[in-house]
């Protein structure tokens, strides 16, 4: 995964006045933690920032820290806040990491082929936690679904992980199951027996 | 309809309708999902009434996850009666919706089919609503 480079501030004054004022500069507060280091506060500019996090588990190199080497400072976002109803981002904490180390994050899925007709697909598993190099994370990962028959399920061994990367959640554990889908019958009971049963509790 | 099994008091006070949703923002078990923009007290008639139109658009495809309760009960004094003697009768059962809280959540049907279905639920709730996608992110 390529890098995404950020130059940042640091942050001398905190509370909910300060962050506001970064906030209307159309700025993001963040810190930056990880490595026994103490935490680092730091502003970023809120359009990158936001450009940037569309790639889930981005590597972010952290520029323009006072005490940080030269060439910045790499850092993965570990907790992203934003704004319920409108999405702008609120605050970022970014975790450091080396080059080399390896890491455990989230990796969302993606379902490919097709499966058996006349079943409902139930996810389990949306994104896998795997650990993985830090500059190796794999943008998602890929499951097949070629083959999966009506009542059968995909484990998370059944997945094929990329060279270097390995699953850190239960082999056992579900990651879709193809549901039967309801018969017709099974569906006009469903709506027409719960329109009756309101109708009658109207009267 | 959804109504509790059990309740602690047959009769509360008005819920707070003020602030945003704490929890509950974004869609976690389906792929699609409604989210409220506006606070307002759902009934559990009109989640049915929802959940029924999204159902009849979807027929065998998809499955529906329901993700408010309505746990309040809201009480009514009879037509024509003098204030006083006491809180009226619990007439309705309501879900404390605030903005930003997804309501509805919709699986296993291509897009346009579930944008269809949640609109179709959406006529049916007593605010202002809007279809939303999930989302990886970190969290």
């Amino acid at each position: 995964m390529s890098e995404v480079r950020i130059k940042a501030e640091p942050r001398t004054e905190f509370g909910k006045g300060a962050a506001r004022r970064v906030r209307r500069a159309n700025k993001v507060p963040a810190v930056l933690y990880g490595h026994g280091t103490p935490p680092r506060h730091i502003s970023l500019p809120g359009h990158e920032l936001m450009l940037a996090l569309k790639t889930p588990n981005v590597l972010l190199r952290i520029e323009g820290l006072p005490d940080g080497p030269d060439d910045g400072e790499l850092a993965l976002p570990k907790a992203v806040q934003r704004d319920v109803l409108t999405g702008f981002l609120e605050h970022v904490d970014l975790l450091v990491v080396r080059r080399g180390e390896q890491v455990e994050v989230d990796v969302p899925l993606k379902f490919v082929g097709t499966h058996e007709p006349g079943g409902i697909l139930e996810e389990h598993l949306v994104a896998l936690p795997v650990k993985a190099e830090a500059t190796r994370i794999p943008a998602e990962i890929e499951v097949s679904l070629d083959g999966l028959a009506v009542g059968g399920s995909i484990y998370v061994r059944d997945i094929a992980l990329p060279q270097g990367v390995s699953a850190a959640a239960d082999p056992d554990e579900v990651v879709v199951h193809l549901l039967p889908a309801p018969t017709a019958a099974q569906l006009a009971e469903s709506v027409e027996g719960a329109a009756a049963s309101a109708e009658a509790g109207e009267s | 309809m959804l109504i509790p099994r059990k309740v602690k008091h047959r009769k509360q006070h008005h819920p707070k309708r003020t602030g945003v949703a704490k929890g509950g923002t974004r869609v976690v078990f389906g792929e699609y999902g409604i989210q409220a923009l506006e606070p307002a007290y759902v009934t559990n008639r009109q989640i049915e009434s929802a959940r029924i139109a999204m159902t009849r658009h979807i027929r065998r495809g998809g499955k529906v996850w329901i993700t408010i309760f309505p746990d309040r009960p809201l009480t009514k004094k009879p037509a024509e009666t003098r204030m006083g003697s006491g809180k009226g009768s619990p007439e309705w059962w309501v879900a404390n919706v605030k903005p930003g809280r997804v309501m509805f959540e919709l699986a296993g049907v291509p897009e346009p089919v579930a944008r269809e279905a949640l609109r179709r639920a959406m006529h049916k709730l007593p605010m202002k609503c809007r279809f939303v996608r999930r989302e990886v992110e970190a969290s």
